[in-house]
């Protein structure tokens, strides 16, 4: 074995580092450590011709400017958690409508706007039990122009409220479901650029949030207020 | 999340890769504007892929192979993909790789390895350059390591040969 010359494999496995014949043989034959000399030459050279330098630092600017976007889903979540539980102080005194909006405006930007996601009222519904101290009443809305889409649970002054994302088209509206005694006592005008519809019922404060007409607001109170008559416990 | 110790973000990970990456794209364009957008292309598919990546293995590889199918399924790697014809062959195929050296000089040598089909550049960048073994290399272009060798084999018969044709 030692005897034996090289293949031109063996000589490039060897330069490359891999597995190769004994290597005894090179201190016995000259050919053949020329021949290992010379591909180690050609590996050096051929790295030599194939550099282009380090990647241009706008590439790495890029890259690292989608830091942004490499961010999981959850921080920003928690961002908008930390920044809504040090708004609630505030809250208290101002009018709840505006902070509804922001809120409104928030969620439905956001990329996982609902924490339950069900087209389907028997899901949704009871989802809320436990997290909220009350049952949110969600209607059939299958022969209305609504769909849901899913809910989540939000803070108001310290307490949890239900959150219901309802869709029409490709509009969103925001529903939010208070606890009467835990509700925004002071409702506000409604702002600019969006229309709002609040009522109550069953001792439930209802306000909806969304950039459409607000007659399709009315629909949507009264595909609530009719279930909850037709339904009852 | 899956065992006590804390996971490597992708950043960590992939980041000290930008230069080789980028070394990568240059040599499977050949246009270093498509190559950067390559590179770019390549870190938003490994960072969307990454809940898929085993941290026990080699991420190296990985990334290489992500930015390799993101190449080939791009419009110059379709074009790239069907392998040019052979060199006609040269007459002093055998030119010994002691002249070799002697004429080498790094332009010509790299105008020589630029006419290259895209499977022979590749695997000399893999080998020559990133310095990655045959079962990294096999790793990385999805294809087994009696390939990797065979490939780099021509490979490097053909730029001698090529050289020694130049000249």
């Amino acid at each position: 074995m030692i005897d034996q010359h090289w293949t031109a494999e063996d000589v490039e496995r060897f330069a490359d580092g891999e597995a190769s014949p004994d290597e005894r043989h090179l201190r016995e034959c000259v050919r053949c450590a020329n021949a290992v000399l010379a591909a180690a030459h050609m590996k050096a050279a051929i790295r030599g011709a194939m550099d282009v330098g380090p990647a241009p630092a706008s590439l790495r600017a890029r890259l690292t400017q989608r830091r942004s976007t490499f961010a999981p889903w959850w921080i920003a979540a928690a961002a908008v958690l930390a920044a809504i539980v040090v708004l609630v102080p505030f809250l208290r005194r101002n009018p709840a409508l505006p902070e509804l909006v922001d809120m409104h405006v928030t969620i439905v930007g956001s990329a996982n706007p609902v924490d339950v996601i069900s087209t389907d009222r028997h899901t949704v519904k009871p989802w809320f039990e436990g997290r909220v101290p009350f049952a949110v009443p969600v209607p059939d809305l299958a022969s209305t122009p609504f769909r849901l889409i899913g809910g989540r649970v939000v803070y108001w002054q310290g307490n949890q409220a239900a959150y219901l994302l309802i869709g029409k088209a490709a509009h969103r509206i925001s529903l939010f479901v208070f606890r009467l005694e835990n509700a925004p006592k002071n409702l506000g005008p409604s702002p600019p650029a969006v229309s709002t519809l609040s009522w109550q019922d069953d001792g439930l404060l209802f306000v909806a949030v969304a950039d459409v007409p607000s007659g399709d607001l009315v629909a949507l109170r009264d595909a609530f207020t009719r279930q909850r008559s037709e339904v009852s416990p | 999340m899956e065992d006590g110790r804390e996971r490597q973000s992708f950043e960590e990970l992939a980041m000290p890769l930008l230069d080789s990456l980028y070394r990568y794209a240059r040599w499977l364009t050949r246009n270093p504007t498509e190559a950067e957008d390559l590179v770019q292309e390549a870190y938003l598919k490994g960072l969307r892929g990454f809940g898929g990546f085993n941290p026990g293995s080699n991420i190296k590889a990985w990334m290489f192979r992500i930015l390799r199918n993101t190449f080939l399924t791009s419009r110059s790697g379709l074009r790239a993909v069907p392998p040019e014809p052979l060199d006609e062959e040269i007459a002093d195929g055998s030119t010994p790789e002691s002249h070799f050296l002697q004429r080498a000089d790094a332009d010509a040598l790299r105008r020589a390895i630029e006419e290259l089909p895209v499977e022979f550049r590749e695997v000399l960048l893999l080998s020559d350059v990133e310095e990655m073994s045959y079962k990294e290399i096999a790793e990385a272009l999805s294809i087994p390591i009696g390939t990797v060798t065979s490939r780099l084999m021509r490979a490097r018969q053909k730029v001698r040969k090529a050289f020694s044709g130049r000249k």
